[in-house]
């Protein structure tokens, strides 16, 4: 009975995938070399979490992006990147999943100077891995 | 030879449009433990594999097993676990779906009229947040909704014709997807992130048209199922917001072939399209054609 309990839960677990033309790999972005440093923070782990390195938003050529420097974190399954309004994610802009990209683009839309705070949240699970507070360069 | 040119439409019919769609073995499919005439029939084993065609590139093959317990010749149960793989150009990602267990009680005949409830639960398998090399999906191609569902319905048997009447609405939303269409490189799919579903009705006309050999079985039916609201997501500024046109009616057109084998074998052939298709279909059950062939074992 607990064989046939195994084997019903591996194949519960069982699944696969084969990247795609809109998932095969990442063009690495890159801050010009004109940009501008205009916020920078270092990240500051949550209980439990490991993290290292620092976010900095740069302006080039009319948009923000956020760039991650010497960043390393504890893996977590569903983990993004937010540009938020606190040390908390209540209210943000969400920059998409972190991956080994290290450079996130800030929407147009977003008046930069409202935002406080880079932070690495891991979305399915609601909890906050990583907070790196602002100051202006 | 009416019903063989419905047939042959449902086959050769318009290949371009959409529907919501019956992949999901929700609602759609909900009538199984109704339309067993066999008293002597005590279990049924079924495997089945549907292919469709999604929205833009999207291509599924959908398998699933089921098996139906009947206590008596009122009551039965049916339990039935879904799996899927859906192919485009996100990849292709296979997944469990969901496991759905119902109860079906079929009331005492009268004049003609036979009333059946029916009541049941689907659990989903996942999150609806299955990943490509990190990269989030749309819910075309996750197997699951992630959400637990209440089903309950009705149906009605006069002479050849089935009515039922049903509703799936969701009452626990486990989906956290994380789809992004604006950092998706494509518009073939809206944004679903953290999406929440509303519930659906469903309503269907089933003629059935058997030899005289009994053996052969044509079921063409209609379907109408309405989703009651529209479905939100939260939005990459952190807002949830209305998906607006994600509600309304979608009306399917469904033919099914059933051939006995022998006296416990038997093989279904069904194929569906729609013609009332709802302005936006986030949800990913979308299917422009839908193919389901199984087999089942009845002892």
């Amino acid at each position: 009975m607990r064989t046939l309990v195994l084997i019903v839960c591996s194949f519960l677990l069982f699944g696969c995938s084969e990247e795609g033309v809109l998932t095969s790999g990442r063009v690495a972005e890159n801050i010009a070399p004109d940009a501008s440093l205009q916020y920078s923070g270092n990240f500051v782990p949550t209980a439990g979490i490991s993290v290292a390195g620092a976010a900095q938003i740069y302006f080039s050529e009319g948009s923000y992006k956020v760039q991650l420097t010497g960043f390393s974190i504890s893996n977590g399954p569903d983990l993004k990147v937010y540009l938020s309004k606190s040390d908390v994610p209540n209210n943000f802009v969400n920059l998409g999943n972190l991956s080994s990209q290290t450079v996130y683009e800030i929407p147009d839309s977003v008046e930069v100077a409202d935002y406080s705070h880079v932070l690495i949240h891991c979305q399915q699970y609601n909890h906050l891995f990583a907070v790196a507070a602002l100051t202006q360069n | 030879m009416r019903k063989l040119v419905l047939v042959a439409f449902l086959f050769f019919g318009s290949k371009t449009l959409f529907a919501q769609g019956c992949s999901d073995a929700g609602i759609c499919s909900i009538d199984k433990g109704f339309d067993r005439e066999t008293d002597s029939v005590r279990q049924v084993i079924e495997t089945a594999v549907v292919y469709s065609l999604g929205e833009a590139d999207v291509k599924y093959v959908s398998p699933y097993v089921a098996y139906t317990k009947h206590f008596s010749s009122k009551f039965s149960f049916t339990a039935r676990v879904t799996y899927s793989t859906a192919t485009g150009s996100f990849g292709t990602r296979s997944q469990f779906g969901d496991a759905f267990l119902i109860g079906n009680y079929r009331f005492k005949p009268k004049q003609q009229k036979q009333w059946s409830a029916m009541l049941g639960f689907k659990f989903p398998f996942t999150a609806s947040n299955l990943k490509i090399n990190g990269y989030s999906l749309p819910l075309d191609y996750q197997s699951s909704l992630g959400t637990i569902d209440v089903l309950a319905g009705t149906a009605l048997k006069t002479g050849n014709f089935d009515w039922q009447l049903a509703v799936q609405i969701p009452v626990v939303n486990l989906n956290r997807n994380s789809y992004f269409s604006e950092y998706s490189g494509t518009t073939d799919f809206p944004s679903t992130n953290l999406f929440e579903r509303k519930p659906d009705a469903l309503f269907r006309a089933t003629y059935t048209w058997q030899l005289p050999s009994r053996k052969l079985t044509f079921k063409p039916n209609v379907l109408f199922i309405y989703h009651l609201g529209e479905d939100t997501y939260e939005n990459i500024f952190s807002k949830r917001v209305s998906i607006a046109g994600s509600d309304g009616l979608t009306v399917n057109i469904n033919g099914l072939a059933s051939y006995r084998l022998t006296k416990k074998q038997q093989l279904e052939v069904s194929v569906a399209t729609p013609v009332v298709v709802r302005d936006i279909r986030p949800d990913g059950l979308t299917r422009s054609f839908v193919l389901g062939v199984s087999y089942q074992i009845l002892f």
